[in-house]
């Protein structure tokens, strides 16, 4: 970027002006928190203490030793895993359906980016009640076209909790994909379409030759994104399941929560809330190298 | 059998039949096109269409074999909502935290971007990073540094403090977006107007500021429905029936349905998502394109 014009060059307690509620309310809200959370992570302390027993790295010890960890990191790995692809496959099969034109397409794109857009409560309130194993609609149809023989506990059972909430988390966030996707399908020039029909292309080879490398880096940099969203993704679990049943849907941040706020463990809460924005960072990291390497084709 | 066509007739029919063939490839991938659009409408629409559907339902049809619409439509959920429950108390709190939070963030965050995107300085590179790192931090890491503060300074149990700690993920958001927006405001503009007479504060007010607008209206429909949909702060925050936000004091509903029935907390799932709706409907090109390009483009 070039320096600033000439008339803007004087301001310059200005700029800073400008900035300092924003630097002050982050510095507050963000900076120093998480500073205590660093703090409270080598302490035993209870909840709602500042200071307790330095312990050193024994909560990151503990974390690091005990298997309810590790249940919470593969439940973590599954949820994000499923999530995640089954996001970017419906996604881009649902960004390539509204990129042709047909009559409705409005109504087809409206439908298929409303459930990005209603609060996560909603979501949670319907699909329970599509999940309920007396009153559901979902076992009412599955037994009358005959999938199922007897209701399903979604739900409430171990076997298909995971699959439930990851059926629901697809179905509430594979719009943030479309919308991604559908932006850069519409930026493709037409023209190389047509040379490529002129010249007898089949449609699979457009799509391979033509598409593909348009799509690709926003198709990574869009499943970057959505696997460090749903790695920390709180609300929909906790409301859906509450981590259960035995908590075969506890993720990280569910095991967090419990920890800190219902075992009033905070040392070891706050020693896995740092495990996981290391993990997170780590992921980070790679969004920004696939940004810039995106940022570079263009 | 001897065949009397002329070459030109025979070629003239060799041609019907690839035009024939044509018209029948492009009906058959028009056919194609529409059944998956079908398709994909009923799939991710029907939970829409259930929960509203739903909520006309009366209570004793929800027990029995469902139907796909209403036996007799009723509005009696959405009546029982507003007599015998917090409902509307709770809606209130929701706005109140959500405009808060958003104001908030568009006046902080606003000048903050100005000030970022007209003039250079130390660090703003690194300023820049930090915010976006703010938006991706996991909420579980600075809840449990959060909710001490919040103690301490006496503000458990209030709206203010959920209005405050949103603005610790609205304003990053804002900063970042409202920073694009301006940067895609030419420096130009204003510097004529400064070159004329006005002072900065006139030229921003008289050029900038207009120039802006859809972008604040866009950045601000984010950070609402950032806020109306928060969980996580509202439920280690706030405890009391007079101070629970939507998210919140729904979730306490569930798993109440001898209480609270599903025709009721169906009906509150609809009344929840007007708001979003309608803001969507009000700003639907904007978001459309801000929201891709906020979340692709860094």
């Amino acid at each position: 970027m070039s320096e600033s014009p000439a008339a803007l060059r004087g301001d310059r307690s200005i700029a800073y002006l400008a900035l300092l509620p924003s630097a002050v309310l982050l510095m507050l809200l963000v900076a120093v928190p998480t500073f205590t959370v660093i703090m409270i992570s080598m302490q035993d302390v209870g909840i709602g203490e500042l200071s307790g027993r330095f312990v050193g790295l024994d909560n990151y010890v503990w974390v690091l030793t005990h298997p309810s960890f590790y249940q919470a990191l593969v439940n973590t790995l599954i949820w994000v895993f499923g999530c995640v692809s089954l996001d970017m496959f419906i996604g881009l099969g649902i960004a390539l359906l509204l990129n042709q034109s047909f009559t409705l397409r409005g109504i087809a794109r409206a439908v298929a980016l409303a459930p990005y857009l209603i609060p996560t409560i909603v979501a949670v309130l319907v699909w329970r009640y599509m999940f309920h194993d007396i009153v559901g609609v979902l076992n009412y149809l599955l037994m009358k076209i005959g999938v199922i023989e007897h209701s399903l506990l979604w739900l409430n059972s171990p076997g298909t909790a995971m699959l439930s909430v990851i059926l629901v988390g697809t179905w509430k966030f594979f719009p943030f994909v479309v919308l991604a996707l559908l932006g850069i399908l519409q930026s493709i020039p037409q023209e190389q379409y047509e040379s490529a029909r002129i010249d007898g292309a089949s449609a699979i080879q457009q799509f391979r030759l033509i598409t593909l490398p348009y799509l690709m880096p926003i198709f990574l940099l869009t499943a970057m994104l959505r696997t460090i969203w749903t790695f920390h993704k709180f609300d929909i679990i906790y409301l859906l399941t509450g981590g259960g049943p035995l908590n075969a849907t506890t993720t990280l941040p569910i095991f967090v929560y419990q920890k800190a706020f219902i075992d009033f463990e905070t040392g070891r809460a706050t020693a896995t809330a740092i495990v996981i924005s290391l993990i997170l960072a780590a992921m980070l990291g790679v969004y920004f190298v696939l940004i810039r390497r995106a940022e570079k084709r263009q | 059998m001897i065949d009397t066509a002329t070459p030109k007739e025979s070629a003239n029919r060799a041609h019907l039949r690839q035009d024939l063939l044509a018209d029948l490839q492009r009906f058959s991938s028009r056919f194609v096109i529409y059944m998956l659009a079908v398709t994909m409408v009923t799939a991710v629409g029907f939970p829409l269409y259930w929960m509203v559907v739903t909520s006309f339902k009366l209570p004793q049809e929800l027990y029995a074999t469902p139907t796909f619409l209403p036996v007799e439509w009723t509005l009696d959920n959405y009546r029982d909502l507003f007599i015998q429950t917090s409902f509307a108390t709770y809606f209130l709190n929701s706005l109140i935290v959500a405009c808060g939070a958003t104001g908030l963030s568009l006046v902080i965050g606003g000048v903050g971007a100005y000030s970022l995107s007209r003039f250079r300085f130390f660090g703003i590179a690194t300023f820049s990073r930090i915010t976006l790192l703010c938006y991706m931090l996991p909420g579980v890491l600075i809840v449990v540094p959060l909710y001490i503060y919040v103690v301490r300074f006496g503000m458990a149990d209030t709206l203010s403090a959920l209005v405050i700690t949103n603005t610790a993920f609205t304003l990053p958001l804002t900063l970042w977006y409202m920073r694009s927006y301006f940067n895609a405001i030419p420096v130009s503009l204003e510097e004529s107007a400064m070159v004329d007479g006005c002072t900065r504060l006139q030229a921003l007010r008289k050029v900038t500021i207009p120039l802006a607008l859809p972008g604040l209206v866009a950045t601000g429909m984010f950070s609402f429905n950032h806020a109306w949909n928060e969980f996580l702060f509202a439920l280690v925050f706030t405890s009391s029936e007079r101070n629970k936000v939507l998210s919140l004091g729904l979730a306490t509903w569930i798993g109440q349905d001898n209480i609270y029935s599903w025709g009721m907390l169906l009906a509150s799932s609809v009344l929840v998502t007007i708001p979003v709706m309608v803001f969507y409907l009000l700003v639907q090109r904007k978001i459309v394109t801000g929201l891709a390009e906020g979340a692709t483009k860094g």
